[in-house]
């Protein structure tokens, strides 16, 4: 993947997960590598829709990822990772 | 009731062909017909009668949505045992010790770890795909019959501490709830009603019976996958609760441009892709829905319609599309009467009870809720108005008698303050005499001066609503959400009142000033 797609992506994660957080936070601010539950209370329905928007935003179909796909990511990092790699797939 | 048993015409024969079933998870969607579902439901139930389960005994199931789930549920039903479901997310293991608290014949289980060789009656859930695949083909099992008194489900209530209760839930009582949802929403062969809360809930398993019955499409998914199923499987129908309605509310508003900048059109475009395009009601009940809620659905075109009932009453009153009152829960069902006492607390009477009492309870909670005639006292206050639609005002245990015998039910101040962005949940308390302390859960994340201001404003908005005694003097701001993961919503996302005062006790006890961090 280039690194302008993988900056692409990091953008998009970072924008919705700042969409749904309703918090201060601003996107450029969230840290990459805390849990997203833990740290910035993401509930699990909001976890699927940012991750729903952010598939939307990228150009990945959300058919990519099973429930424990999900489960797993449990950082802003796991998810950019994650759409990276089926970034440029059919959406 | 005079209309045949709903249950006994699903166990009596096939349902009308051209109607489907669907399990939508994250990844897939497994579709089949329900004549299909009705054929391996049969042979699932020979399955099961091999293994030694006859009429009235009881079958467990701990697992999230899926078809064995169903299966399973309506293999019971064709034998006359007893489903008794398990919250996923309440029951983190199928522990041995559930067959004999719950005396379980068998206990079903998706935790593949907990279906072990020395606990032989505790079974792995993917078993039952191949249990009913070994039994030939057009071998059904003898037809059962139900009487109105007859139990097909034991009902787990969601108690905030310890053991939960138990009650059985009577075939007249599913009957008459099923009938008069159909005659109140004429669901039909366009529809397709969509569930995603869990199956343990036998409401939630209503709406296959209802497929089955009157001829509709139904899809099942599990909580985490709702909102992606949505827009995929363009259901007709949404069983969902409020907590459920918030979440899609602020994501809607958001896709908008927020809350305060959005177009209504912009904000119905939204909704329809997050909902899908063929919406022609959301049903929500479980919990209050906020005014802001119920008004921001109707605006976007999506009609949204409260209800209220108990574990223990099944659905009592219903909002419809033929009868319809913001702010209540509708009239109540036929087959049902609302009886309010002095101090306007709701008491149920029905035609045809749910149960005669729990079967496992504390001590003395059993005579409390259950009256001798089968009227149950829900401990909720309500009144009607001249239309007779029902509004609820809050649960009586909510009533707070102060030094000065004045009697003050907090849920009215509470959603005041929750109209405010800044703040998603909050719980009043009393602690000491006439000093209200209200415990809020912060919309965002992070609370600095800006949301501190906003929640002040607010406490001063709700205090002008007030009257003189209903005045909340002081506000702890609480460390993050309430959510379910941290004990702090029960599962149908409603606040558990103990457990916020327990986590907040000394907060609150603490006078600081009117607003302050816990």
């Amino acid at each position: 993947m280039q690194p302008d797609t993988d900056s692409k992506i990091e953008t998009v994660a970072r924008k919705n997960l700042a969409r749904v957080l309703e918090s201060d936070i601003a996107a450029d601010d969230l840290d990459l590598d805390v849990d997203m539950v833990g740290v910035y209370g993401l509930t699990s329905l909001n976890k699927v829709l940012f991750l729903m928007s952010a598939c939307d935003d990228a150009g990945v179909s959300l058919a990519s990822f099973t429930e424990p796909d999900v489960a797993e990511m449990t950082t802003l990092r796991d998810v950019t990772k994650a759409l990276t790699r089926h970034a440029g797939e059919v959406a | 009731m005079t209309e045949p048993s709903v249950i006994n015409h699903i166990v009596a024969g096939p349902p009308a062909a051209g109607h489907r079933i669907s399990f939508f998870r994250l990844g897939g969607i497994e579709t089949l017909e329900l004549t299909e579902l009705y054929e391996r439901a049969g042979r699932l139930a020979l399955s099961l009668r091999e293994l030694g389960i006859a009429r009235g005994e009881r079958i467990g199931i701990l697992a999230a949505n899926c078809l064995e789930w169903m299966l399973l549920d309506l293999a019971a039903l064709r034998l006359g045992a007893v489903t008794v479901g398990f919250d996923p997310a309440k029951f983190a293991t199928a522990d041995p010790a559930l067959l004999d608290r719950y005396r379980l014949q068998l206990l079903f289980t998706d935790r593949p770890d907990d279906a072990r060789p020395d606990s032989p009656r505790v079974r792995a859930l993917g078993d039952v795909v191949r249990m009913a695949a070994e039994q030939a083909s057009g071998r059904v099992p003898p037809p059962v019959v139900y009487t109105p008194d007859d139990v097909t489900s034991l009902k787990l209530t969601s108690g905030s501490t310890g053991e939960p209760k138990t009650l059985t839930a009577g075939v007249g009582s599913i009957d008459s709830d099923l009938l008069a949802v159909q005659e109140m929403f004429a669901h039909g062969p366009d529809d397709n009603l969509f569930v995603f809360l869990p199956l343990s809930v036998l409401q939630q398993r209503y709406w296959m019976y209802s497929a089955l019955r009157f001829g509709h499409d139904v899809t099942i998914s599990t909580y985490e996958a709702a909102f992606p199923a949505l827009r995929q499987i363009r259901p007709t129908v949404v069983m969902g609760v409020p907590g459920f309605f918030e979440t899609a509310k602020k994501h809607i508003e958001a896709q908008a441009g927020g809350p305060a900048s959005g177009s209504d059109d912009e904000a119905r475009a939204a909704a329809r892709r997050l909902f899908g395009d063929r919406i022609r009601y959301l049903w929500t009940g479980s919990a209050p829905a906020s005014a802001g809620t119920l008004k921001f659905f109707d605006s976007v075109g999506l009609p949204i319609f409260e209800g209220y009932g108990l574990n223990e009453t099944c659905i009592v009153a219903k909002n419809h599309p033929g009868a319809h009152r913001v702010g209540s829960v509708g009239r109540v069902l036929p087959g049902k009467q609302v009886l309010l006492d002095a101090e306007g607390v709701i008491h149920v009477r029905s035609d045809h009870p749910v149960c005669r009492g729990y079967e496992q309870a504390p001590p003395g909670v059993s005579g409390y809720v259950f009256g001798a005639d089968g009227i149950v006292r829900t401990n909720d206050i309500g009144h009607f108005d001249e239309d007779g639609f029902l509004y609820i005002r809050g649960r009586a245990d909510d009533v707070i008698v102060q030094d000065n015998g004045r009697k003050i039910v907090v849920r009215p101040i509470e959603e005041h303050m929750r109209t405010s962005p800044a703040i998603e949940e909050c719980v009043v308390f009393c602690l000491k005499q006439t000093h209200l302390v209200a415990v809020v859960s912060p919309a965002g994340d992070t609370v600095g001066p800006e949301e501190e201001k906003a929640i002040t404003e607010q406490l001063a908005r709700t205090n002008a609503a007030f009257g003189a005694e209903e005045q909340i003097r002081e506000v702890v701001v609480a460390r993050g959400r309430f959510t379910v993961e941290n004990g702090l919503l029960t599962s149908q996302l409603k606040p558990r009142r103990g457990r916020i005062l327990d986590t907040y006790r000394s907060a609150v006890n603490d006078t600081q000033g009117s607003v302050h961090a816990a």
